[in-house]
């Protein structure tokens, strides 16, 4: 007998509903977990998804994308890429997985309530396939590390990251708890669907992908394509959403959402690919910098998909403009000096080419954050390698929990604010603007310093922190990744004086 | 005589580090606290040179001898130093 093709019966399968009669469809789908707050229940059925699937093509696919990915990775074991590669390109990997392996699961959680309380049966069967492919990513990220383990404890962080209390962590477990896990599902499909996924996973699974394959780990690059192939699809979740907030005249709603979503995506992502993408990847195999990798990712491809919907770009869109060009920057700074702090380590990045590089994506760079790299080298090259690490912490954001930094000489400040008689900090803003619009959601937690100073950390010393951030239990915390090599180059010619 | 913490804004500096004082501290001594973990770690030195307080934002500096507990700081409050 042969199969229907699906374009026969997907319109009737998809459609298939009924109204509740013994309960109400507000105790079927209660609104703090389905959404959709104001939109009629009719129009619920209008949900078109733009990508359509069968469970049996999905299968089929899968499982071909699957032998691609794993077969290349057992192809290219005896490559013995840890040996071989770069640590600076290695070191990236421990980043990655550490950040990624764990969120996966938590985003299959996220499409599995999209599958219970998505009021639009057509969203509720993507959805299921969504949770699938999370699944798969999770545990793809837990199996391609593993073959790590045993040669470098720091690849444990892999599957130990999200149980540790790392500041790392506590940013990550922030920002996706906030975007993934405790909205209803409407507002995280727009949160996580399309701004975090289809806005900004592709500087992290297609930009990286190209450095990847440039410095020769084709294992890394196949397998964040394939993940991101279904990204492509799931992601596509969030678009109809929109268009159906804006027809019911929540056109400012749904401008809320991004406009949250995308500057704490962003400042996630100047962690995650920003300081990999400007400092780790090694000189010659980088494809591009990462403002260039935004400009073509979120200025133009992501915006353009915002405007397409009749919404605007966010209202702090100058202060973006200019922060893509110094934040990572910062951070960079940030966690080379606290690397103690991490699980991988990272590569300086600012040998005398690299600078020139710097000089030349980032005019001024030499004459700002150059000049705090001009002491740390000095320090490097004459034997104070233990004045390159500072002796307390840094002040960190109550938002994304980041360090606050500036650009030196230019824009380091401080913003806060007092909400009911306790102090907040944060690193922007955008931070101070996303906590006053939600102040109940965000105002219990305590960020890494209230814990220290609250007495939470004991002892409450530098050792009681990294101890408190898994650093010395899951393994040992992170150093240069070139065993400080590069200092070399400047040891012959003295750091100019300014 | 009592721990508090300020945040430290310093002049040529990247981040804003937290730096725990005493209440009884002068602002010469909050400097001195300040200066420790930021000049010779990620600014130069610039010899000769006094280094100041001030609030975040104010135009005039902390007298030198000012106790902080007279400065009206609070816990976590910015403090900008820069050198003079």
């Amino acid at each position: 007998m042969a199969l229907l093709e699906r374009g026969v019966w997907y319109d009737l399968a998809r459609k298939t509903e009924w109204s509740p009669s013994y309960i109400s469809v507000d105790e079927l789908f209660p609104p703090e977990l389905s959404g959709g707050d104001g939109i009629p229940d009719e129009a619920w059925s209008s949900y078109d998804e733009p990508y359509k699937v069968s469970y049996r093509e999905y299968v089929d696919v899968q499982r071909q994308k699957d032998a691609g990915a794993y077969s290349v990775k057992a192809a290219l074991e005896r490559v013995d890429l840890y040996n071989k590669a770069d640590p600076g390109w290695v070191n990236i990997l421990k980043e990655h997985y550490a950040a990624v392996a764990l969120v996966e699961y938590g985003a299959s959680f996220q499409e599995a309530r999209f599958a219970r309380w998505s009021k639009a049966p057509g969203m509720r069967n993507m959805a299921t396939f969504g949770m699938l492919d999370e699944i798969r990513h999770a545990q793809l990220q837990l199996y391609f590390p593993h073959e790590y383990v045993n040669k470098d404890r720091q690849f444990d962080w892999s599957h130990e990251t999200m149980f540790t209390d790392n500041w790392v962590a506590l940013g990550a477990r922030h920002f996706f708890d906030d975007v993934l896990m405790t909205r209803d599902a409407v507002a995280t499909s727009i949160f996580a669907n399309f701004a975090f996924e289809t806005g900004f996973t592709n500087l992290q699974f297609i930009g990286l992908s190209g450095d990847a394959a440039k410095a020769g780990d084709y294992t890394f690059s196949k397998l964040i394509q394939s993940i991101q192939s279904d990204e492509a699809r799931h992601a596509q979740l969030g678009t109809p959403l929109l268009q159906m907030l804006i027809e019911h005249g929540q056109a400012k709603k749904a401008q809320y959402y991004i406009d949250v979503a995308f500057w704490r995506s962003y400042r996630l992502f100047t962690i995650l690919s920003g300081i990999p993408m400007d400092y780790y990847v090694p000189l010659d195999v980088r494809e591009s910098s990462f403002k260039e990798f935004m400009q073509e990712w979120i200025v133009t491809q992501f915006i353009k998909s915002v405007e397409d919907l009749g919404l605007k770009k966010p209202w702090y869109w100058d202060i973006f403009m200019r922060d893509l060009a110094e934040h990572h920057h910062g951070q960079h700074l940030g966690t080379y000096s606290w690397r103690p702090t991490l699980w991988w380590n990272p590569a300086a990045g600012v040998g005398p080419e690299e600078r020139d590089w710097l000089e030349e994506k980032y005019p001024g760079w030499n004459d700002t954050f150059g000049r705090v790299w001009d002491v740390l080298i000095d320090n490097l090259a004459n034997g104070r390698a233990d004045k390159t690490v500072p002796g307390t912490l840094p002040m960190i954001c109550n938002v994304s929990q980041l360090p606050i930094v500036g650009t030196p000489f230019k824009s380091l400040h401080d913003t806060t604010l007092v909400h009911e008689g306790r102090k907040y900090h944060f690193a922007s803003e955008v931070d101070k603007w996303i906590f006053q619009r939600d102040p109940e959601r965000y105002k219990h937690h305590k960020n890494l310093i209230d814990r220290f100073l609250g007495g939470d950390i004991q002892p409450a010393d530098l050792g009681g922190v990294l101890e408190y951030m898994g650093i010395g239990v899951v393994s040992a915390g992170g150093d240069d990744a070139h065993g400080y090599a590069w200092v070399d180059r400047y040891r012959d010619a003295p750091v100019p004086a300014r | 005589m009592a721990l508090l913490p300020i945040s430290s804004k310093f002049e040529g500096d990247f981040v804003l580090k937290l730096v725990p004082v005493d209440t009884e501290n002068t602002m010469d001594e909050v400097a001195a606290a300040a200066a420790g973990h930021s000049v010779g770690i990620h600014v130069a030195e610039q010899h000769g040179k006094v280094v100041r307080a001030r609030a975040e934002g104010a135009s005039e500096p902390f007298p030198r001898d000012m106790p902080l507990s007279q400065t009206g700081l609070g816990p976590t409050d910015t403090v900008e130093f820069y050198f003079e």
